[in-house]
Order: structure tokens, then C-alpha cells, then sequence
């Protein structure tokens, strides 16, 4: 893979400042998120507070159904908590608008998921290019940025090609280059090695190391304790509530 | 890329589907271009008919329509009071009649039998003899263009010459120069009159002639034909207007307060009223079906589509897509289905209508110059209306759908599934 990283300005606040103070991309405050069923509520989450900082690696793990994709949600601008506050860099989350929550994911938030939901019947490189064109970057721009994030994750052969004719690990690795295109603060991937065989699934974890070490915040929801393992913290959720939390 | 192209991409990505769909519009949208064609080109080709016969105005004795009530009795008075008229351009009398023709052997008669058979209660008449056929008399009085329209040959001005309909000639053997042996029913007990021999000197169209045959005469020719025993009536008074139509009617009307006089637009007012309001309605009714059908089809595909893309939207809008741009890519699919078969469906809608509108002209009594299906622009504007009204309305649901799509569960369902 490249060696050079893939934000083309480079110009994020930095993990720390000068201070030693952290920049706070996410700042979740005591959320809980209950869903009203037929047969009574349910609490998905309950009464997580987590905060992302810029370049943390973080890794939420625990049993099927523990709230983890809830979470991950919420920390994504994707859902809203039903109590307690989240701030994505000081916005309180709740009282922005859906279509402002939409931008908010656009510019600065990239998501990759466990069945990477390319769209099939555009190409590698138009897949990558579909968010950027959404956020109205102009066309050189974008296909400039195209080229660097296929490149980035070893693909640029493959831009012309479409999601059926990718390998599974491939389509994650575009997917990951679609989650980058509009440089966001925070990656959060779902189960990003889910789908693929265990060394399809390192390839894909270090190509998500590399992200972070270039400086983007990524939060992991995995299974997979090889891969949560590479993370510099590790968020233990049970029973939507967080049992544990562990810093390398 | 923006919401119409990647509609596009959309479309495409399932060729069967977006050509089942496509087709299914355009088998619709030929339907309602024909129901729109339909709906108003009875009125449209009247109104053509009418006009092509050069005259404004035809004033009848009771306001009925011509042929449909009592004759003006002292037509040249009438003729000659209207003629001083300053609004008044020129007059003409028209008077129609029955009568049969001895024909060529091997004319074709059968159609004419069928469509000018005799009343039962009429005791002069009696079903043609061998090698006759019945045919409609126009005999006009009056200077000037005729209400006809001359295709080969040249008009009847001379005594006993007639003009006959193309088809007249073509059927009853009846081209230029031929003399023809013609016995015409004038009045009461003129069914014993002998036959006169009139001479074709003309193939015309009659745009108002009802009948399969025709022949059209000068009143003189007719007189002769009756026998010389006609009286001085007229089945209506043709009157072209100097200026304003309205004015010149008033006019007429002041002049001779018996008579009553029509425009043109009166005539199609109340053609249109009587016989043609059916029309209208069955168009009407079948425009609504087509368009629900319409509806329900491209309902039914973008729901199918949007339905199998849940988690691709889902994931688009977690990408940061607004609800606004998925809701614009579903209704840009509807459009471009609905603009496709729109687009294909007019040479489609076209087609089926000159071939339904030879069917209906088929139909014996109908004159020649009349169209079921006429082309107007206005129609096309119609069609493009309708057909857009439809794609927004056939999108709504599938809108909503897309709308109010729950990211976060469908993304964990999609998972799950």
C-alpha cells in the first residue's frame, strides 16, 4: 500500500494540543437508548458516557444484542439518544435537524459496514466518489481524491470495476475508501471484518490501523478480539450497559 | 453525481424491471393519447368540416339542424333578403334529396342499399331495382364557391350535370363523362317519376354528406330531375358573414325574424351536446382507468425497487445523504420511466388511432371528411401533463417510504437478515 496518508490537506486538530488537553470529537454524557416494542420497552443502551477523542482507536465489544450497534449509531449522528446528551464536537446532537444531522455525517463522519453496501451498479471509483459528489466537491477534485483513496488501500487497478467483481475483502477496502473520501473525523465501521475469512480480515484490520495512525478517529464494533485487540481502547458493553473499559 | 443520473444508473442496474416498466407506461400512455385524441376530435374535425364548406352561418327554418326539421318554405326570398344584408358576404340554399341511380353492372351496391334504405312507411318507395342504388342528392342554389370541394373534373353549373363523392364513383361505377340515368324522390307520390340521365362532370368531397353516396347537383338540375314540379324550399340557407359572424347572424335574424339562422360554433355546440357528449365521457372514464393503471404499475415497480434497496439507502443516508436527495432519486426514476414510455407511447398512440379511426369511419353514414382521433397540440400537452402528474402521484408512496426509513434499524435488520 502507499505510504502517504489519505487526507490530502492534513490539517485536523491534532490528538492533543499543546496544552495536553484532548480534541473532543464525540462526547457522549450518560445516553441511554430505549426502543418502545409491542411487548414493552427496551433498553439498548443504558447510561454510557464515552468520549472519542481525535486519533483514538477505539473498540466496542461484547455479546450479540448488548447494544453495540446502538452505540455505534448514536456516536455516528445516525440515531439519538431517548436520554442524556451527545455532543459531535460540541453540537449537541439531538437538536440538530435530520437534514443537518445528514450534512453533519456527510463532511465528517465516515461509516463502514459489515456488509459494505456498495452500490452495485456503479464502480469502484464511483462508489468512492458518490459521497464527495454529495458534499458538491467539484469533479477534478473529487477524482483526484478518488484516485489517492484507491490507491491508499491498494485498489487504484480496480476503479473501473464493479462491486460483483470485487473480492469480498476488496469491496470492504473500497468501502473503506468511500467511508474516507470527504476526510472525516471519525470512522466508525461495523463489524468490518464480519463478512471476510480470517486473512482477508487482517488485511482489512491493517489497512484500519493505518487509517487511525494517519490521524482519523475510528471506533470498531467487532467480535473479533484479534481485531479489537489493535485498538487503544476497548469498550466492554453488557446488557446495553458498559462493563468494562480497557486502555493499552 | 446527481439524482437524475444515478436514477438512471438505478434504473438500469435491473433492465427487465425498467423495460417492464417502461413498455407498461408506454402501452398506457398510447391509450390516454388516443382517449385525448378521441375526446376532442369529433368537435375538432366538425369544426374542420364546417369551416371547409366556406359558409358562417346556415339558417334553418325551425333551428333544427339541417335535414332535421321542416323546410324553408319561399327559399329565394329568403336568399334574396339575406343578399342586401351589408354583413352578408353571400347565400347560398341547399336542399337535400333521396333518390336512385341506374348503375353499371357489377357496381357495388350492397353498401349503399344498406345505408339508404327506404321507410317502411314510405309507400312511394320500394327497394331499388336490379342495377340501382340509392344515393343522397345535394342540390345547391347560389353563386359562388359550392360547399364542396372540387377533386377532379370540374363543378356542376351546366343544366343536368351532377358532381359525384369519390366513393360514389368508385363504387357505382360512375366516372367523369358517364351519363347516368337519376330518378329522384322530391315529394309525396314523385316515386313514379321516370328517370332523368345526368352527366358526371366532377369527383368532389362533400365534408357534411352523411350518406355512402352522393351526388351533388345545382337546384335547376334537381327541378328538372323532380319533374319540374319542386317547390321553391330549401332544407337550409348558406351564409357567409362580410365581418363578425355574431353581427351578421343578429343581422339575419332582424331580417327575417321566421327563420334561424346558426353559427358555425352553435351548430358544434349542439352537435356536441347531443351526440357527441358520449364520447367525451367514455374518454373520459377510460383516460381515469388507464391513468390508475398507470399509477398502480409504477406504484408497484418503485416499490419493489426501493424495497430490495432498503439497506443501500439506509446506508446512503448514514453516508450523509439528506432526505431529500433519496426522496429526488426515487421520483427521478418514476420520471424517467413515465418520460420514456411516454415519449415511446406517441408514435405507439398515433398509430393505434388511424387504425381505430379507419375502423370507425368504416362504419356506413359516416361522411367521409369526419376523424374520431385528431391530432392537436393542445392534446400532446395534455398527455404530458397527465403522464407527469401520474410519475409524481405513482412516487408518492414509495417517497414516503424512503422518507421515513429508519437508518439505524434498517441497517441492524439488514444485518440481521
Amino acid at each position: 500500500m502507499s505510504g502517504h496518508g489519505p487526507r490530502a490537506t492534513g490539517d485536523w486538530p491534532q490528538a492533543a494540543g499543546a496544552d495536553g488537553s484532548r480534541h473532543l470529537i464525540v462526547q457522549a454524557d450518560h445516553v441511554s437508548r430505549v426502543f418502545e416494542m409491542p411487548s414493552g420497552d427496551v433498553v439498548a443502551v443504558r447510561d454510557v458516557s464515552l468520549d472519542i477523542a481525535a486519533g483514538d482507536y477505539v473498540a466496542v465489544q461484547g455479546p450479540s444484542g448488548c447494544g453495540k450497534s446502538t452505540l455505534l449509531h448514536m456516536l455516528g449522528c445516525v440515531d439519538t439518544p431517548s436520554t442524556g446528551s451527545l455532543l459531535f464536537e460540541g453540537r449537541d446532537v439531538a437538536a440538530l435537524s435530520d437534514r443537518e444531522r445528514s450534512l453533519l455525517r456527510l463532511r465528517s463522519i465516515g461509516f463502514v459496514f459489515q456488509r459494505f453496501f456498495l452500490l452495485p451498479m456503479l464502480t469502484a471509483a464511483e462508489n468512492v466518489e458518490l459521497p464527495q459528489s454529495e458534499a458538491g466537491v467539484a469533479a477534478a477534485a473529487r477524482q483526484a481524491r478518488t484516485r489517492e483513496l484507491l490507491h491508499y488501500v491498494g485498489l487504484a487497478a480496480r476503479a473501473d470495476h464493479r462491486p460483483s467483481q470485487l473480492s469480498g475483502g476488496e469491496m470492504q477496502r473500497v468501502a473503506i475508501a468511500r467511508a474516507l473520501a470527504n476526510t472525516p473525523r471519525l470512522l466508525l465501521a461495523d463489524e468490518p471484518t464480519g463478512e471476510l475469512d480470517q486473512a482477508t480480515g487482517q488485511h482489512v484490520a491493517d489497512l484500519l490501523d493505518r487509517v487511525n495512525r494517519d490521524g482519523t478517529a475510528l471506533v470498531i464494533v467487532t467480535h473479533d478480539t484479534t481485531l479489537a485487540a489493535r485498538a487503544s481502547r476497548v469498550v466492554l458493553l453488557r446488557d446495553g450497559s458498559v462493563e468494562r473499559e480497557e486502555t493499552r | 453525481m446527481t439524482a437524475l443520473p444515478f436514477a438512471w444508473r438505478s434504473l438500469v442496474r435491473q433492465p427487465a424491471r425498467a423495460a417492464l416498466g417502461i413498455l407498461g407506461v408506454a402501452a398506457v400512455g398510447a391509450l390516454l393519447l388516443d382517449m385525448l385524441l378521441l375526446s376532442d376530435g369529433l368537435v375538432t374535425s366538425m369544426r374542420d368540416m364546417l369551416e371547409r364548406t366556406g359558409f358562417d352561418i346556415r339558417v334553418t327554418a325551425t333551428g333544427d339542424l339541417p335535414q332535421g326539421g321542416n323546410r324553408i318554405a319561399q327559399a329565394s326570398k329568403a336568399m334574396a333578403d339575406f343578399a342586401t344584408l351589408p354583413e352578408v358576404e353571400r347565400v347560398m340554399a341547399i336542399r337535400f334529396a333521396d333518390g336512385t341511380v341506374e348503375t353499371a353492372p357489377g357496381a357495388d351496391t350492397a353498401g349503399a342499399d344498406a345505408a339508404r334504405a327506404p321507410a317502411e312507411d314510405d309507400p312511394t318507395q320500394g327497394p331499388p331495382r336490379a342495377n340501382e342504388a340509392f344515393v343522397s342528392i345535394q342540390a345547391i342554389a347560389g353563386k359562388g364557391q359550392q360547399p364542396w370541394t372540387v377533386l377532379s373534373g370540374r363543378d356542376a353549373t351546366g343544366p343536368l350535370e351532377v358532381v359525384v363523392s369519390q366513393a360514389t364513383a368508385e363504387q357505382l361505377r360512375l366516372p367523369i363523362g358517364t351519363a347516368v340515368p337519376l330518378r329522384a324522390r322530391c315529394q309525396s307520390g314523385s316515386g313514379a317519376l321516370p328517370a332523368t340521365t345526368v352527366r358526371v362532370v366532377g369527383l368532389v368531397e362533400f365534408p357534411l354528406a352523411l350518406g355512402e353516396h352522393v351526388i351533388g347537383s345545382s337546384m335547376a338540375t334537381l327541378d328538372t330531375v323532380c319533374g319540374s314540379n319542386t317547390a321553391d324550399e330549401a332544407e337550409a340557407i348558406l351564409v357567409r358573414a362580410t365581418g363578425d359572424v355574431e353581427q351578421a347572424a343578429n343581422a339575419l335574424r332582424r331580417a327575417r325574424p321566421d327563420l334561424r339562422p346558426l353559427t358555425n360554433d352553435q351548430v358544434l355546440g349542439r352537435v356536441q351536446r347531443t351526440g357527441f357528449t358520449y364520447f367525451q365521457q367514455i374518454s373520459a372514464v377510460l383516460t381515469t382507468v388507464t391513468l390508475g393503471f398507470a399509477m398502480l404499475l409504477i406504484t408497484v415497480l418503485l416499490t419493489v425497487s426501493v424495497n430490495q434497496r432498503l439497506g443501500e439507502i439506509a446506508a446512503l443516508r448514514a453516508l450523509g445523504f439528506t432526505r431529500g436527495r433519496v426522496v429526488a432519486d426515487v421520483l427521478c426514476e418514476s420520471a424517467l420511466i413515465v418520460g420514456l414510455g411516454g415519449v415511446l407511447s406517441l408514435p405507439l398512440g398515433l398509430a393505434l388511432a388511424r387504425l381505430l379511426d379507419n375502423i370507425l369511419k368504416a362504419m356506413p353514414g359516416i361522411p367521409g371528411a369526419l376523424h374520431f382521433f385528431v391530432f392537436e397540440p393542445q392534446a400532446l400537452a395534455w398527455h404530458a401533463g397527465l403522464l407527469t402528474a401520474t410519475a409524481i402521484l405513482a412516487a408518492l408512496y414509495p417517497m414516503r417510504l424512503v422518507a421515513r426509513l429508519p437508518i439505524a434499524a434498517t441497517l441492524r435488520s439488514e444485518v440481521v437478515s
